[in-house]
């Protein structure tokens, strides 16, 4: 089973790849959802300084962060988005995979490994360059505070881990349905 | 590859194709309640995150609010109604903790115009109370302190209770002004060490209050814009708190003061990412679109070539406000949510409504342009190609 799984997501990697062009826009739409979350938790005190100038730090602090969590969210909608189009527009190789008995667990992996990957690859890349500009941020004068390597790496668990976690949860309505139908309806969608 | 029939929504209707086409918006809203129900995971998706991206504007926007509201009232408050307002070097600020306008320097010393009275207003804070402020004021009854109801709630006493302020034993009395505040007579509150404040200036009835003559007289710049700060040097600035009688005369010096707030929350990071946030709702709406169209090749192929481009554009058009008012309607609910949980010392309902409606205004524009981007696209090209398979 690990082995066949092990294929599935081969093979679900290697269609991602063919649709890397079409992946572009939510991997830039995650990454920047990333980046900000990253900065937010790197420059807390920064942020907490503002908000009590507006009268509560702790307030804007924590409404500043859960905005930038619903930034990273937004990005995962759009890779789910991203996913249904997908699966529409691959109706009819779900349609040959499951006539030739491929197992709907592995269908399923498949097509679950192009959103886990892009929301994966716009974590990262969002999230290494948000650590970067936030421990870069007090050398070039832009804040006072120094910032924590600590707090940066926090910042990058919570981008990468609520990206890809809320990728999966988004697209696995549409993904889970696209593999349920019958053979024929896919293959006579397309 | 063969047309299904099933994929034409305007088949049923399409036997009367021309009346489908200048249909009522009874019709064009029925096409695209037809299209959400066809691809239901993908408008839920994209309601979804445009959702979020609006409760995101919403969250600043009612933050923004909150503090408009908390700093103007606490300008009317100052103010008292006085066409002057005469503040010292360093000018003067909402002070956070107390939603009270507070100086950091003593009142100018300035001399008013001929007939007219200066009333001075001193300010601090009631001692081992740091968040409730004092406030001498010219005129307060003696032997009393009014005390706002936030004030009294700080403090802990009621109507009619003794307070103590400087060794002097004051009746509280509760009073409607905005913000954690006791306002004492002016000789009790210089006792307390309330020192630092502003002037306000009221001219005599039937003076004009020119602001030329508070310049002359005082010596000191007049200007209505609050964004202006003393000059280094100066002994203070005066505010003009009526209404200009230039092209701006209809903002008034509250507003002003609002405006100069709420710029404070959108430069801040909250106000950054929440823009960024509604550029991906954004984002979202034309993505969502784009997979559409791409979908509906042959479909708007085949109405392009009976004469009916405009329609499309209207399909679209109609789809995209029924997205946007779903959207709308959970992203405000959801921000509101938001603020009253991570920011509630900022949550109002009249800064949530009042942040509803900045939202709503210019929803109408995205949702306009995140339709025509991709149907605009969509009618450059030919039916025939439009027909093609692709």
């Amino acid at each position: 089973m690990i082995h066949s799984l092990y294929r599935a997501v081969a093979y679900g990697a290697m269609a991602a790849w063919r649709r890397r062009r079409l992946l572009t826009l939510p991997v830039i739409t995650v990454a920047t959802g990333a980046f900000l979350v990253v900065l937010v938790v790197a420059l807390m005190p920064a942020v907490r300084r503002q908000g009590e100038a507006l009268g509560s730090g702790d307030s804007v602090g924590r409404a500043t962060l859960a905005i930038a969590v619903v930034v990273l969210l937004v990005g995962a909608f759009e890779v789910a988005i991203a996913a249904t189009r997908s699966i529409n527009q691959r109706s009819a190789e779900i349609g040959v995979l499951s006539t030739f008995g491929v197992p709907p667990r592995c269908t399923l992996g498949a097509l679950l490994v192009e959103p886990v990957a892009t929301a994966a690859a716009g974590a990262v890349i969002g999230a290494i360059v948000g650590g970067l500009f936030g421990l870069g941020a007090p050398a070039v004068g832009m804040i006072d505070d120094s910032v924590q390597a600590g707090d940066v790496v926090v910042g990058i668990i919570l981008a990468v881990g609520v990206s890809v976690v809320a990728a999966i949860a988004a697209s696995a309505v549409p993904t889970v349905r696209a593999v349920r139908r019958p053979p024929l309806a896919s293959l006579s969608s397309s | 590859m063969t047309i299904q029939a099933d994929e034409i929504l305007v088949a049923p209707s399409a036997v009367e194709p021309l009346e489908a086409a200048t249909g009522s918006s009874r019709r064009l809203l029925s096409f695209a309640l037809a299209n959400v129900r066809r691809r239901p995971e993908r408008a839920v998706l994209a309601v979804a995150g445009i959702a979020l991206a609006i409760s995101a504007a919403v969250v600043m926007r009612t933050i923004a609010s909150g503090y408009q509201v908390l700093g103007v009232d606490a300008v009317t408050d100052a103010v008292g109604g006085a066409p002057y307002w005469a503040v010292p070097a360093g000018g003067i600020r909402v002070d956070p903790a107390t939603g009270v306008i507070m100086a950091d320097a003593p009142p100018p010393e300035l001399t008013s115009p001929e007939g007219w009275s200066a009333e001075r207003t001193v300010t601090g804070t009631v001692a081992g109370h740091a968040d409730v402020a004092l406030v001498g004021r010219t005129g307060a009854t003696e032997g009393r302190a009014l005390v706002s109801a936030e004030g009294a709630r700080r403090l802990g006493v009621a109507e009619g209770a003794t307070l103590e302020v400087a060794g002097a034993p004051l009746t509280v009395q509760l009073s409607s002004e905005a913000g954690s505040r006791v306002t004492v007579p002016l000789d009790v509150a210089d006792a307390a060490g309330a020192v630092n404040g502003w002037l306000t200036l009221r001219a005599p009835p039937g003076d004009p209050a020119a602001p030329n003559t508070v310049a002359e007289a005082t010596g000191l710049v007049v200007t209505s814009d609050p964004a202006v700060q003393p000059a280094d040097g100066a002994e203070g600035l005066v505010y003009s708190t009526q209404r200009s009688t230039n092209r701006l005369g209809f903002i008034s010096f509250d507003q002003k003061f609002a405006a100069l707030l709420g710029s404070k929350v959108s430069s801040s990071f909250l106000g950054l990412i929440s823009t960024v946030a509604l550029g991906l709702g954004f984002v979202i709406a034309v993505s969502t679109f784009v997979a559409s169209v791409q979908e509906r090749r042959r479909e708007f192929g085949i109405m392009a070539s009976i004469g009916l481009t405009d329609e499309v554009l209207y399909f679209f058009l109609v789809e995209s406000l029924l997205l946007f008012v779903m959207a709308y309607v959970s992203g405000t609910l959801l921000g509101g949510a938001i603020v009253a949980f991570a920011a509630s010392s900022f949550f109002s309902l009249r800064a949530w409504l009042e942040a509803a409606g900045l939202v709503a205004m210019y929803l109408p524009a995205l949702g306009i342009v995140a339709a025509l981007i991709p149907v605009h696209r969509l009618l450059q090209q030919r039916p025939v190609s439009l027909l093609a398979d692709h």
